[in-house]
C-alpha cells in the first residue's frame, strides 16, 4: 500500500518527509492541499492535522503528523526493508545520539534558518511582503554562531553521528533553500561544515529532491 | 552503575528527565552546575553541552543531551527492566503517535506557556525586568487556543495516546503556569480530568510538590 503524503513539496517540512521516503526506497503519492487557507478548514482539522499544519502522512489507514515524527515512524517501520539505508541505528546509544542531533536541529539550527527561508523565499512570493533586512541580518548572525558549534561537532566525522542518519537528513531541505538564497558563505566558510554539506548534496535522494524543488520555483 | 544527571531541579527540562527516571524506577544522582555562568565555560561546552544548556545525562561514559532525547533513550534502554511502566509502546504505530504528541508539545503547547512562565516567574527574578502585560495577554490567548485543540484530542481518552506514555510526561512540568492560569485547564473538562489524572500519579505528584515547595520557599531568589 502506497504512502499518501499531504503537503507542498515547496514547504520544507514536507520535503523533509519526501527525502526520507526516497532514502528508504518507499513509493508515495503527494497530495497538495487545495490552498494554504484550506488547512484551517474544519474538515482538515478534524481529519488531517488538529493544528492546521502540513505535512500529514497516511500509511493505509494510519495517520501521523509532524515531519520529524513521521520520519522516525517511517525509519522504524521500513528501514532495511527496501534497501540498506539505515537512518536510525539499532544500537540504543547510537540511536540516542541521532535523536540528540535531531533535537539540536530543532532547537538551535532551525529557528534562525526558518526565518531566512521565510524572508528569502516566501515573504514576497506568497505573502506580498518585502523581506526585512534587519530580520535577515540577525538570523544570519544567529545561524553563524550555530554553525560554529556544528563545525566542532563535525570534527573528525563525515556525518553528525559518524555515519549518515536521520540527524543529517532533517537539516537538508531548509539548508538547501538558504544556501541557494545568498547565504552560502555560512557553510562554505567552515571546512568541516562545507565538506559535510557537499557530501549531503551528493546523495541521490537529496539530488533528486533539490532538482524537483528547483523546477517548482522556476515554473512558479 | 548510577546515572548522573546534570541540571537544576527548578529547571523544567531537568524535571522532565527526573520524572522519566523515577517512572522507570532508575536511581540517579543530580549534580547542579556551579552557576548559570558556568554553562558558558569552555570546559562545559566541550564536555557537557555544546550549546551550553541543561540537562545533560551520563549513563556510565555515555553522554546524551536534550531532555526529550534523554527521555527516549532511557525508555528505549530501561523500560520494563525495573518495573512494568511502559512509556513508549512497542507497537510501531502507537510509538509513532506518542512521538507525534511529543512534537505537539514542543511545537504548539510549549511556546505560549513558556512565555507565561518566563514573564511571571523568571523575568523579574533573573533579568530584573517587569512582566509585560501585553505579552502575557497574547500568550494566554494563544495558549487557550492550544488547549481547545487538546480538549478535542482528549475526547474519550484518559491520556493523549489512550494509555499513559512519555507523551503525557513531557507536558507535566508546567506547574507554575498552571497554578496561575488554572482557569484555562478548569474550563475544559477533558483537559481538567487529564491533568488531575497526571497529578495523581505518585512520581508526578511528588515532583510537582517538590517544585511548588521550592518556589514557595524561595520567593526571593
Amino acid at each position: 500500500m502506497t504512502n499518501r503524503l499531504i503537503g507542498y513539496s515547496a514547504s520544507y517540512p514536507t520535503l523533509r518527509v519526501i527525502i526520507c521516503l526516497k532514502e528508504l526506497g518507499l513509493p508515495y503519492e503527494l497530495e497538495p492541499p487545495a490552498s494554504y487557507q484550506s488547512l484551517k478548514n474544519e474538515d482538515f482539522i478534524a481529519n488531517k492535522h488538529p493544528f492546521g499544519k502540513m505535512p500529514v502522512l497516511f500509511d493505509g489507514d494510519f495517520r501521523i503528523t509532524e515531519s520529524r515524527a513521521i520520519c522516525r515512524y517511517l525509519a522504524s517501520k521500513y528501514q532495511g526493508k527496501h534497501n540498506d539505508t539505515i537512518l536510525i541505528p539499532n544500537d540504543v546509544h547510537k540511536a540516542g545520539l541521532v535523536d540528540q542531533f535531531i533535537s539540536y536541529e530543532l532547537s538551535y539550527y532551525d529557528p534562525p534558518l526558518s526565518k531566512l527561508v521565510y524572508q528569502e523565499k516566501f515573504a514576497k512570493k506568497f505573502f506580498n511582503k518585502d523581506p526585512d533586512p534587519e530580520v535577515i541580518k540577525q538570523a544570519h548572525e544567529e545561524l553563524a554562531k550555530v554553525l560554529d558549534v556544528y563545525e566542532k561537532l563535525l570534527e573528525g566525522k563525515e556525518y553528525l553521528n559518524g555515519e549518515y542518519s536521520l540527524a543529517d537528513l532533517v537539516l537538508c531541505p531548509g539548508t538547501n533553500y538558504v544556501y541557494g538564497a545568498g547565504h552560502s558563505d555560512l557553510w562554505d566558510n567552515r571546512p568541516n561544515v562545507k565538506n559535510w554539506w557537499s557530501r549531503l548534496c551528493n546523495r541521490d535522494a537529496n539530488k533528486k529532491s533539490f532538482e524537483e524543488i528547483k523546477s517548482f520555483w522556476e515554473n512558479n | 552503575m548510577t546515572i548522573k544527571l546534570i541540571g537544576k531541579s527548578l529547571s523544567s527540562p531537568t524535571v522532565r528527565v527526573i520524572i522519566c527516571l523515577k517512572e522507570l524506577g532508575l536511581p540517579y544522582e543530580l549534580e547542579s552546575p556551579a552557576s548559570l555562568q558556568s554553562l558558558k565555560d569552555e570546559d562545559y561546552i566541550a564536555n557537557k553541552h555544546p550549546f551550553r544548556k541543561i540537562p545533560v545525562l551520563f549513563d556510565g561514559d555515555f553522554r546524551i543531551t536534550e531532555s526529550r532525547p534523554i527521555c527516549r533513550y532511557l525508555v528505549s534502554k530501561y523500560q520494563d527492566k525495573h518495573n512494568d511502566t511502559i512509556l513508549i509502546p512497542n507497537d510501531v504505530h502507537k510509538a509513532g503517535l506518542v512521538d507525534q504528541f511529543i512534537s505537539y508539545e514542543l511545537s504548539y503547547y510549549d511556546p505560549p506557556i513558556s512565555k507565561l512562565i518566563h514573564q511571571e516567574k523568571f523575568s523579574k527574578r533573573l533579568f530584573n525586568k517587569d512582566p509585560d502585560p501585553e505579552v502575557i495577554k497574547q500568550a494566554r490567548e494563544e495558549f487557550a487556543k492550544v488547549l481547545d485543540v487538546y480538549e478535542k484530542l482528549l475526547e474519550r481518552k484518559e491520556y493523549l495516546n489512550g494509555e499513559y506514555s512519555l507523551a503525557d510526561i513531557v507536558h507535566t512540568y508546567y506547574v507554575y503556569g498552571i497554578v496561575t492560569h488554572s482557569d484555562l485547564w478548569d474550563n475544559r473538562p477533558n483537559v481538567k480530568n487529564w491533568w488531575n489524572r497526571l497529578c495523581n500519579r505518585d512520581v508526578i505528584k511528588k515532583s510537582l510538590e517538590e517544585t511548588k515547595s521550592f518556589w514557595e520557599n524561595n520567593e526571593n531568589i
